[in-house]
């Protein structure tokens, strides 16, 4: 009975026929099939960000059982005031952030496109070969971090024992607060190329041979071609792929559970962890939803940037 | 001319070879320590096989955590996350696909804000939510924000956007209702789009870690990654390096293989996911 009704409202409405009377069904099928995805969306990114902003302008209780006051932006400025117990680490906390993806994406963008301009020739055993690089991105955070916490480690690790075997001295990668960073940033760069790499392989997949035959017959060496011909062709896709190495660069926090927990202090941490780390402290509940709409507003900008950006090319 | 671009084209063959290589080392470094005896770990000039091979690592790992259970909840969180998955993005996708409706691009733009703002941020709020339903420390409450799926939304969309509309009419004059059209013309048609959808989710869930950390803490409900996350703390006490590799595989074993059975399907998938 229902059956009916539903196929009767999805003609009109698929047809776009305004018919003059629809029954309350009909008219009701189409938001009926985006209701789950719609209540799911509002509950737990819409309902939550908007809980965020309104949760960092107060500040928690003293006592369990008291009420939250209103504070205006006062979390905000504690989190940019280095001599404020939350300030001097977050400010530390947010350079990190901005290191570890500006690193990341500057040197893994580029090696992806390296990587795969050599990959995308005759090659013998080319499974293999695109398997090791591409391997990383499959692994979970955690276990990528695991195995490198075994390669840093400084008494009984891979690098080191490398190191000493030519008579280097050994690192502690982790625990020395100048290196814990670089060394973060090199799991995560070798966890990302290979992804990277993909939307390039597909994008080199996009150009037409005969570009190629073409520049051939007028002399362009092979180095010639991809400066003048790949590199252009290919700005959509590195634009795509250096939008959601941004994105992903703020989100990729795993790794640290396993590489150091963001030490030594907060020499290595990053925004989402150092949330993470602080769920709980009651005390800190105004300035983690801060720190929370901070990251938002970071991706947004990116994410927004990228529509903008996306939309002017569609124009010329 | 054509000698020269032949040794340019082996010195790329190699340049590839060698970078391919080197991000393999850790994997087999990796494997090699997990065979590796406790006692005897890796020392100058002995970094490959100078040992005895044993699998006490995978035994003494295999006690710290129960890894049955891990896998099983790995198993049910990633199914339980793609099969709900899998009815939202098809009504919502066909909604925006091929029905008309007042407030259409307004709802499609609250849904796309989900990719615009991972759910994975918002742990803080999401995790009172939890709380607040009473699902904190249930398989639920790992899977519920993952439901629905802005980008498998948009996914299905543009599929189903390419089947001809005149399949829709003429199941429609058969006497066909809307499932039955789903079932018998839409779905058969898109299975490539589902295929690389369930992929992207299936990876991405089984390698997650924070957000079912947060919201579990049994280990009855916990997926693998929060057992390694167990098997670390527990090995980098005594740096059992040997016993956190064999973990470290048994965890990761799984979608590797897959990959390796499937590579261009995955490839394939991945190359038309901007998420992960």
């Amino acid at each position: 009975m229902a059956g009916t009704a539903q196929t009767r409202a999805a003609t009109d409405a698929g047809m776009a026929i305004a018919r003059p009377r629809k029954s309350l069904l009909q008219i009701l099928f189409p938001y009926l099939l985006i209701a789950p995805t719609l209540i799911l969306v509002v509950m737990f990114t819409i309902w939550p960000a908007g809980q965020s902003v309104i949760s960092s302008l107060y500040r928690p209780p003293r006592m369990a059982t008291g009420e939250p006051t209103f504070v205006g932006l006062q979390n905000y400025i504690d989190l940019f005031d280095p001599t404020h117990y939350i300030g001097s680490n977050f400010t530390q906390v947010i350079i990190n952030t901005l290191i570890f993806t500006f690193a990341t994406v500057l040197v893994a963008v580029p090696l992806a496109l390296i990587f795969a301009l050599l990959l995308n020739r005759r090659i013998r055993g080319l499974a293999l070969w695109r398997f090791g690089l591409f391997y990383p991105a499959l692994l979970p955070l955690i276990g990528a971090a695991s195995i490198w916490a075994f390669i840093y480690s400084d008494t009984v690790g891979l690098l080191n024992t490398i190191l000493r075997s030519f008579g280097l001295s050994g690192q502690n990668w982790i625990g020395n607060a100048n290196l814990v960073l670089g060394s973060v940033i090199v799991v995560n760069i070798w966890k990302q190329v290979g992804y990277y790499m993909i939307f390039y392989l597909a994008g080199l997949q996009g150009i037409p041979r005969d570009f190629y035959e073409a520049a051939e017959i007028e002399g362009a060496s092979t180095l010639q071609q991809v400066y003048y011909l790949t590199l252009p062709l290919l700005r959509r896709t590195t634009l795509f792929i250096m939008i959601i190495a941004f994105t992903f660069g703020f989100q990729t926090v795993e790794q640290l559970q396993v590489l150091g927990g963001g030490g030594p202090g907060v020499r290595s941490n990053m925004i989402l962890y150092y949330i993470f780390q602080n769920i709980q402290e009651r005390r800190n509940a105004g300035y983690v939803n801060a720190m929370t709409v901070i990251l938002v507003l970071i991706l947004l900008v990116f994410t927004v940037s990228n529509f903008l950006i996306f939309e002017r090319e569609e124009k010329s | 001319m054509t000698r020269r671009r032949t040794w340019a084209s082996r010195l790329a063959d190699a340049a590839i070879i060698t970078v391919s290589i080197i991000w393999m080392l850790p994997l087999f470094f990796a494997i090699l320590m997990s065979f590796r005896p406790q006692r005897d770990p890796i020392t100058n000039g002995n970094i490959f096989f100078g040992s005895t091979l044993t699998l006490a690592n995978y035994m003494s790992a295999w006690e710290v955590a129960p890894w049955p259970a891990h896998y099983a909840n790995s198993i049910i969180f990633v199914v339980g996350v793609l099969v709900v998955q899998v009815f939202t993005i098809t009504m919502a996708g066909y909604a925006f696909a091929r029905l008309r409706f007042p407030g259409r691009n307004l709802l499609l733009g609250i849904v796309l804000l989900q990719m615009m703002i991972p759910t994975g941020v918002l742990l803080v709020q999401n995790f009172a939510t939890i709380r607040t339903l009473g699902l904190y420390d249930t398989q639920i409450a790992m899977m519920v924000p993952y439901w629905g799926s802005a980008f498998g939304t948009l996914l299905m969309r543009q599929a189903f956007r390419e089947v001809p509309y005149e399949l829709e009419e003429a199941a429609r004059i058969d006497g066909a209702n809307w499932a039955q059209i789903m079932r018998h013309v839409y779905i058969p048609l898109t299975i490539p789009s589902y295929v690389a959808f369930a992929l992207v989710s299936i990876s991405s869930h089984w390698n997650e870690f924070l957000w079912p950390f947060i919201v579990t803490r049994s280990a009855h409900v916990q997926p693998l990654t929060v057992g390694l996350n167990k098997l670390y703390q527990t090995s980098d006490v005594g740096a059992l390096y040997g016993q956190l590799m064999a973990g470290t595989l048994m965890v990761i074993a799984p979608l590797v293989i897959l990959f390796i059975l499937f590579q261009r399907r995955f490839i394939e998938s991945f190359a038309s996911s901007g998420i992960k």
